[in-house]
């Protein structure tokens, strides 16, 4: 016996303690260090699981009904192996979703849904009342056992405070120093996360105590009290052979089937318990801690259990087999044999075991409570309050107590006549009817809410039915007719053998139906009823959760929108000013880009700050509350979200989009390509839009140069004078004025919202347009038009893709504009080559067609023009008198006018020659003739005329600032050059030409050439000259002159690297044959 | 012992091996070989069955979270650079 003021003193102390550990991590929680994210500390905060069912209860059942303790520890082993896909799966959609609690998992899953969370909440709290109930019955029992000689220890704590009432049981003050310290852990604020750093730390401390709390024991009893192992179990085979059972299964008491249902049961818990979901999902850190919790876990269950089957084996030893107390051998082994300070820590590390437990469920349930009952009701009593906050948090903590004080009057109600173990199983069984629905909901996309409602409301009944009444009326509550005779004297309906199911333990008889009823219902009705939309992308998301969804991203805009302001009011009202903007900060953080001008979100980003918002509340009040919220809040300023029509037909948008856009895009290029007129082309790319959009109508306008308006040069769909006919101004006044202007496309997806442009907007609204789009029509970057499409029958019909395509179908515009430009420019080109051919050939046509033949003399001419037509020209003219006059001319520029002169000339040196007796006249004659329209043309010409008798061989010869002619002389092999005085023609009026004399000895050569010859360059930028001329006609002298006409051009191409010459090259050669 | 890093969805398969077996083991009639009123060492044979080997699993337990952390170390990275 220990006295009670120290006992609590120590308790009191101890809980002092775990709140110092709280608050010390809390504190290093604020400064960014956490001293809980790490696998040691992860792995012991699961051992929450770990209650005084496992310190005190193990042993009692043990020592009473046998080996079934371990299967409450070997599912959670086994189930572990699961954890890396299972666990780490909810751990992982939880983060992403910032669920809060198991309700508000399942909520989630089945379309954010406050009656599916509702009903989890509910059904947590009352499936968890035994459990807590087992809880308080553990510490206030011990408390007694410890302090109160046994004559007293009914009377509880009224023995030493009399003038408490009656009903304040040890139980009681219990309670609500556990409540007390729920709401210091858990509720000492609203968490944005839900996540309590310094909760977990206590815990985790008091995961230590308790498993070496229980170690300590089970050390001295098995080798202090006893001599080891085989020496109690020796004994005990000895004393009580009676009694093997209890180290047996498949007995009596454990059939196969209850060890097995056991296990089963475990691992469901184990998995779904509010408060095992909460430290192991909701409190986790980093998934990868997981790893390692998989094996450390398990291994603190096995060294918890260790000593379970020595100390209950010795306690019946040292009791005589007496089993009244087996539930406190823990503590009254040590007490028994006077160890009254092994007895207290016992005692501490029982406290733990209850008090981790029942912190953690009242702030899980609590949370739920909060989160899926009163908010939903708040907001849908649209009850206002200024400061939600506040009223949130103090109804959190209010919540703790009640959460605590049910488990208290369940205590009250059987808590008498249960043993530990059973109370909790009661517990187990009801955590295993969220099972289906949640791990259904998990890997099962057709799994609907309907079914796992029904599912759970059926299991919950049929497990209210089969193990809450059977409890009722153990404790007197009920009549036992119900049990015998079953409800209304029915037998089939015997709570514990319902349906004539006999012959099993009470719990898998309630565990086989409550799970026939739940997945039944489960499974049929999610196959016979469809998701809402909701749902199903609320499926998606924990289906797909590692493979990203398969349904086509949805497409929302919000009609109305709430500034970034307003978005931040709203989550201040709720999780408080400071989170509020710490949140915001981070959202905006990554999302500068996307600012626009005025400050605001652009269209497609609002929809995705309003579901950041409900994300971030869902953290503070979970999902359903959250959606709640902010549709509410949405709907009071007249917002909503509008699903944004899908443009690309039934196609969805996300992945084929692109195939979409390039089939469109492809088809417009089609048409441009075709080569068809261009309204024919604009025309086309008009239907398309109408024909894959369903616009009401489209239009393009483009610049007209003169009166600089934009003019309609095609339109398709509704006929209206406002859009399909008028003009615009290039003004900012109207929305076409100003994409053509700024050279940017602009959407108006509502045109209600359309406020700076008065004009357009009363145009609009008299067409009864609701959404349009203009887009710039550019060519080469420069606007030339713009393309625009209205809607009459959507809002929000032009998503970011379908703008980025608008733009490249009206540049496509602009390329068949363009194209028809080149089109029209290559005609005309094309035209004025034809007609310089035509004047080649003329041209051609008016140089000698055939060279004279005259005996003693050969000849050849030959004139290759630089371009179509030049001015270069040569003739021979034979005269009446014998003789043979040869001109060579060049008219400067190669152009028409340069052709014309030369036709002209021409013409009039074969009119006028013959009757002028020498070539000095003739070039006088062509001087004067010529003057003034040489000047007007500014052209000129040079010249070089001589007349040949062939008889003789004399030459007369003058020049018109020509070059001079060459002469090879055969007899003394040189070269002579015929250089006569005279002005170029067309310079001065009157000008005197030289007349010169030569003759021509057999064997002779001569040459006349034009300066495009001799000027000709190579790509050193060389003249061919004279000099190298020279000395070819030196080396070709014995040539026939068409030969020798060829070998020089030849060379000429040589020397100047390219077929083609820059001028035009004439050449003439004569030769006197011998 | 050399150990090849496993692929992600073979150490899965092997996980859910592992967790069948396990159940296996743990029921009947697997478990009604060691339901034997004998002892072993001093020990019930049924109790030293549940003390061997339920250490057993654990450290098939740990060797496969080893191999996790082989394999799984890019896999994690990747995941966590997920959007």
């Amino acid at each position: 016996m220990i006295s009670v003021k120290l006992v609590a003193l120590v308790t009191l102390g101890y809980l002092g303690l775990l709140f110092l550990v709280a608050y010390y991590a809390d504190r290093k929680h604020e400064q960014g260090k956490s001293l809980i994210s790490n696998p040691t500390i992860y792995s012991l905060s699961l051992a929450v699981y770990c209650t005084s069912w496992t310190f005190y209860g193990s042993v009692g059942r043990a020592a009473t009904i046998g080996l079934d303790f371990l299967t409450i520890y070997l599912g959670p082993t086994l189930i572990a192996f699961a954890w890396w896909f299972l666990l780490r799966r909810m751990v992982r959609i939880s983060k992403e979703q910032n669920i809060t609690t198991i309700a508000d998992f399942v909520s989630s899953r089945y379309g954010k849904s406050a009656y599916m969370g509702g009903l989890v909440t509910i059904f947590s709290v009352v499936g968890i009342m035994p459990y807590i109930a087992l809880q308080l019955k553990a510490v206030s029992q011990t408390f007694d056992l410890l302090t109160l000689p046994p004559p007293q220890r009914s009377e509880g704590l009224g023995h030493y405070l009399p003038q408490l009432p009656q009903t304040l049981d040890t139980a009681f003050i219990i309670a609500l120093t556990l409540a007390l310290f729920g709401v210091l852990f858990g509720a000492r604020n609203l968490d944005a996360s839900e996540r309590h750093e310094g909760m977990v730390a206590a815990i985790a401390l008091e995961s230590i105590i308790k498993l070496v709390a229980f170690l300590a024991v089970g050390l001295f009893v098995t080798y202090g009290l006893f001599d080891g192992f085989t020496d109690i179990f020796g004994q005990f085979l000895h004393d009580f052979p009676e009694r093997i059972h209890l180290l047996l299964i498949d007995t009596e008491q454990i059939p196969y089937i209850t060890w097995f249902s056991l296990t089963f049961i475990s691992m469901m818990a184990f998995m779904f318990l509010p408060r095992q979901f909460h430290i192991m999902v909701i409190e986790n850190s980093d998934e990868s801690h997981i790893r390692q919790a998989m094996w450390r876990f398990p291994l603190y269950a096995f060294a918890i259990n260790l000593f379970v089957l020595p100390v209950a084996l010795g306690g019946l030893l040292l009791n005589g087999g007496d089993t009244s107390q087996a539930d406190y051998f823990v503590l009254s082994l040590p007490m028994q044999t006077g160890h009254y300070w092994l007895g207290m820590f016992a005692f501490v590390g029982g406290l733990s075991a209850a008090a981790g437990m029942v912190m953690i469920s009242s702030v899980a349930l609590a949370t739920m409570v909060l989160n899926q009952l009163i908010t939903p009701l708040i907001l849908k009593f649209r009850i206002v309050v200024d400061n939600y906050y506040l009223i949130l948090l103090n109804l959190k903590r209010l919540a703790i107590f009640v959460v605590v004080f049910l488990g208290y009057l369940f205590y009250r109600a059987i808590g008498e006549s249960y043993a530990l173990v059973n109370m909790g199983l009661i517990s187990f069984i009801a955590a295993t009817q969220f099972a289906p629905g949640l791990i259904g909901g998990l890997y099962w996309r057709r799994a609907t809410r309907k079914g796992a409602a029904t599912g759970l409301i059926l299991g919950f009944l049929v497990w209210f039915y089969t193990l809450i009444i059977p409890s009722f009326v153990r404790s007197g509550w009920l009549h036992s007719a119900i049990l015998e005779e079953g409800l209304f004297g029915i037998r089939l309906l015997r709570p514990l053998e319902l349906f004539g199911l006999s012959g099993f333990d009470i719990w898998s008889h309630s565990l086989f139906w409550t799970l026939f009823f739940n997945i039944g219902a489960f499974l049929t009705l999610s196959l016979l009823t469809a998701p809402d939309e909701r749902e199903r992308e609320q499926a998606e998301k924990f289906v797909g959760v590692y493979t990203g969804s398969l349904l086509p991203k949805e497409r929302q805009r919000i009609s109305r929108a709430p500034s970034i302001l307003e978005f931040v009011d709203l989550m201040s009202k709720f999780i408080g000013e400071k989170q509020a903007h710490a949140a915001i900060a981070d959202y905006l953080g990554d999302r500068e880009a996307t600012i626009d001008q005025h400050g605001s979100l652009s269209e497609y980003e609002l929809p995705n700050l309003k579901r950041f918002t409900e994300r971030t509340l869902a953290g503070s009040v979970g999902a359903a509350a959250a959606s709640i919220i902010v549709e509410n809040y949405l709907s009071t300023r007249g917002s909503r979200m509008e699903k944004v029509f899908d443009i690309f037909g039934s196609v969805t948008l996300s992945r084929t989009s692109s195939r979409e856009q390039l089939s469109v895009l492809y088809e417009a290029a089609r048409v441009v390509a075709s080569g068809a007129p261009l309204q024919t082309i604009f025309d086309n790319i008009l239907e398309l839009l109408i024909q894959q959009f369903k616009f009401d109508l489209v239009v393009i306008r483009l610049l007209d140069q003169d009166s600089m308006t934009l003019t309609v040069r095609s339109q398709k769909g509704m006929s209206s004078e406002h859009f399909g006919h008028s003009a615009r101004k290039l003004t900012m006044e109207t929305t076409i004025g100003e994409v053509f202007l700024t050279n940017q496309a602009i959407v108006v997806n509502d045109t209600d919202e359309l406020k700076d442009k008065p004009q357009t907007s009363q145009i609009v609204h008299r067409e009864g347009i609701l959404s349009f789009a203009h887009a710039p029509i550019t060519m080469e970057g420069e606007p030339i038009g713009v393309l625009s499409a209205f809607s009459k029958s959507v809002r929000g019909i032009f998503t970011e893709e379908f703008v980025e395509l608008f733009t490249s179908l009206a540049s496509q515009v602009g390329v068949a504009w363009r194209n028809n430009q080149q089109t029209r420019d290559l005609i005309a080109a094309r035209e004025q080559q034809k007609e310089m051919e035509i004047a080649k050939t003329i041209q051609l046509s008016l140089l000698p067609q055939a060279t004279p033949r005259i005996e003693g003399i050969s000849l050849a001419g030959l004139c290759v023009p630089a371009r179509e037509v030049g001015g270069d020209y040569y003739d021979y003219l034979e005269r009446a008198d014998g003789n043979l006059d040869l001109v060579v001319a060049d008219v400067s520029g190669h152009n028409v006018g340069s052709a014309l002169i030369m036709a002209e000339t021409r013409t009039f040196i074969r009119a006028r020659a013959s009757k002028l007796d020498a070539p000095d006249q003739v070039l006088d004659a062509l001087n004067r003739f010529f003057y003034d329209d040489l000047t007007q043309a500014e052209l000129f010409i040079t010249l070089v005329y001589i007349r040949f008798q062939p008889e003789t061989g004399n030459l007369v010869y003058a020049s018109a600032g020509h070059n001079p002619p060459l002469v090879y002389r055969h007899a003394s092999g040189t070269i002579d050059r015929l250089d006569a005085e005279g002005l170029i023609l067309g310079v001065r009026p009157e000008v005197t030409f030289d007349c010169c004399r030569d003759r021509l000895e057999p064997g002779d050569v001569l040459l006349m050439f034009t300066d495009g010859l001799t000027e000709a360059e190579n790509r050193a930028g060389e003249f061919f000259g004279e000099e190298r001329l020279v000395q070819m006609l030196i080396d070709n002298r014995h040539l026939q002159p068409q030969e020798l006409i060829e070998t020089l051009l030849q060379q000429l191409r040589l020397f100047t690297g390219s077929q083609n010459f820059r001028d035009d090259i004439s050449l003439v050669v004569m030769k006197r044959e011998s | 012992m050399s150990m090849k890093p496993t692929e992600p969805h073979r150490l899965r398969e092997a996980w859910i091996l592992c967790f069948l077996l396990g159940c296996i083991m743990l029921n009947y009639p697997f478990i009604h070989i060691f339901n034997k009123a004998d002892t072993l060492l001093g020990i019930p044979v049924l109790v030293l069955y549940l003390l061997v080997g339920w250490p057993v699993s654990i450290l098939i337990i740990w060797f496969f979270s080893l191999q996790l952390g082989r394999s799984d170390d890019d896999t994690g990275r990747r995941d966590r650079g997920a959007p």
